[in-house]
């Protein structure tokens, strides 16, 4: 009884705030997106390149700094961040941005280190150019894992990007932090839940166009898995 | 193996409850609860100065909570026993009351509504108002002829504001009511944690901005802040709120405090979030510094 006496005035308020709620997970979801869109433009090639030239210190030196950024709590970092971007969505992008990289980078590194050597050198033996070795083989066996950590990356950066409200950069955590200042309960559950829905469809649609991509490539991978 | 095993769950189970009862509000602690700017923070080192000095009370502070809804949920909860308000927030969706703006009236409903519904205490105000001041750069200010909120009509619509993380959505005092009685729509609206609109104002981010009244860096950065001429906003003096349980416990609790009634006006809330946030002093050492000033502190 509690139940129907909660819901129906949650549907009006649904009905009445749809506009706004629409408006911020738009917000949010391109925050998030381009955030990780840029973290994968900078952290895969860099794994790549980590993983092929086999460089010892600057590995050390490139996964350290990952890591520190990743270890920086959101709320400092974005305040950091202000000097430099301002207030709004810039900043929160950037941080957002910087706190894709680590498990973007992991896990192409990782990918492309579990490429058997000897099936490298059977492809050099049989002809395979530079770049035909990159595209035909290490990527395609590398694509798992980097498909892992783009997906455990977004899921993260969605759910962080509820933050940028506090320093203008819009998105769920608006309706998130106004609820919580106002003490409007549905508000900070209809943002808390709305970040939770885009996280699993982000995840789903990710691990969609995975099982596509992999069933184009015609190997027969093993079933990914998140890290 | 196994000896050792014993003689950890026995010390568990001896420091278990030890550190159990630690929490809550055993015996002769309370704990006061402040919002996330500077104020309220320096106003609970002056109860607690008060407290510990006049009575045998020990006080603990939680700063930086959410908002004034989370900290009434908090007193609510009993996790903390006291907290400075502010009397406008009676419009903020606590229970049902009276519309009106006339100073007395909402302290009335502050005072009978908080004791009725939840049983606390709302002190007679501490001297000042912490209101909404709308603020722009005084350069803006000078070129445009901008005293009043009104004056800013034409300008809105270019105009990117600032505000804190609850104005956009508050309902007797928030921007859906504002536009309604100014007729004002501003270009963008950019809600942030309150203690960034003055920078965001002074360098240009945003344009115009939703302050809070008492700020010192309204000074600091030569901001302007315009007239409410068509009174819109509500009063919002400050008062300590007590959880009357507490006070029934330690009646001696409630003279300390009742010492800061009427003793701190606005320009002296104000030097003394100066202090705080423009020459980096900590919130306890002004607080003490006040106190003793006054001759309520040895």
């Amino acid at each position: 009884m509690v139940q129907a006496e909660l819901s129906i005035p949650y549907v009006d308020f649904l009905k009445d705030r749809y506009p706004d709620i629409l408006r911020a997970a738009g917000e949010h979801l391109a925050i998030s997106g381009i955030s990780v869109a840029i973290g994968c433009l900078v952290a895969i090639p860099t794994g790549i390149f980590l993983a092929r030239r086999r460089i010892p210190w600057l590995q050390s030196v490139i996964f350290a700094i990952a890591n520190i950024f990743q270890t920086i709590p959101s709320l400092a970092l974005l305040a950091l961040l202000i000097p430099l971007f301002g207030i709004g969505t810039k900043p929160a992008v950037f941080a957002l941005f910087l706190y894709s990289l680590l498990p973007i980078l992991r896990n192409t590194y990782a990918g492309f280190q579990s490429v058997d050597p000897s099936v490298l050198e059977s492809a050099r033996g049989m002809g395979y150019s530079a770049a035909q070795r990159l595209l035909q083989i290490q990527l395609p066996l590398a694509f798992p894992y980097m498909m892992s950590g783009i997906r455990v990356t977004t899921v993260y950066v969605i759910s962080w990007a509820t933050l940028a409200t506090l320093i203008g950069g819009g998105g769920l955590g608006d309706l998130i932090f106004s609820g919580l200042g106002v003490n409007k309960k549905e508000l900070i559950f209809t943002g808390a839940a709305s970040a939770i829905i885009l996280a699993l469809l982000a995840d789903l649609l990710l691990g969609r166009i995975e099982r596509r991509v992999t069933r184009r490539a015609g190997s027969n991978q093993e079933p990914s898995f998140t890290s | 193996m196994k000896k050792n095993a014993w003689y950890a769950v026995l010390g568990l189970v001896i420091a278990l409850p030890l550190v159990l009862s630690g929490c809550g509000n055993s015996g002769n602690k309370i704990v006061i609860g402040a919002q996330t700017y500077t104020e309220p923070k320096i106003l609970a080192e002056m109860y607690k100065a008060l407290i510990e000095d006049r009575t045998q009370v020990k006080v603990d502070i939680k700063p930086d909570l959410a908002s004034s809804p989370v900290v009434i949920d908090a007193m609510k909860n009993n996790d903390v026993q006291m907290a400075t308000l502010y009397t406008g927030e009676v419009f903020n969706n606590h229970f049902e009351v009276k519309p009106t703006k006339d100073r007395q009236e909402v302290l009335k409903e502050a005072q009978e509504g908080f004791d009725k519904h939840f049983g606390f205490k709302w002190f007679d105000p501490l001297g000042f108002e912490n209101t909404y001041a709308f603020t722009v750069r005084k350069e803006v200010a000078d070129q445009n002829h901008l005293k009043n909120i009104s004056d800013v009509k034409d300008l809105a619509k270019t105009m990117k504001l600032g505000v804190d993380t609850t104005w956009l959505e508050r309902e007797n005092d928030g921007y859906p009511a504002f536009q309604k009685a100014y007729g004002i729509q501003f270009g963008q609206t950019f809600p942030m944690e309150i203690g960034l609109v003055y920078e965001a104002v002074a360098n240009k981010k945003v344009d115009i901005v939703l302050a809070y009244s008492t700020d010192p860096r309204l000074k600091q950065y030569n901001l302007q802040t315009l007239k409410d001429d068509k009174q819109f906003f509500p009063p919002y003096d400050a008062s300590p709120v007590i959880r009357k349980d507490v006070l029934e416990k330690h009646p001696e609790v409630g003279e300390a405090i009742g010492q800061l009634v009427g003793k701190i006006d606005a320009q002296t809330m104000t030097d003394l979030n100066y202090q705080v946030d423009v020459e980096k002093k900590s919130e306890k050492e002004v607080a003490r510094g006040f106190l003793k000033k006054i001759g309520l502190l040895e």
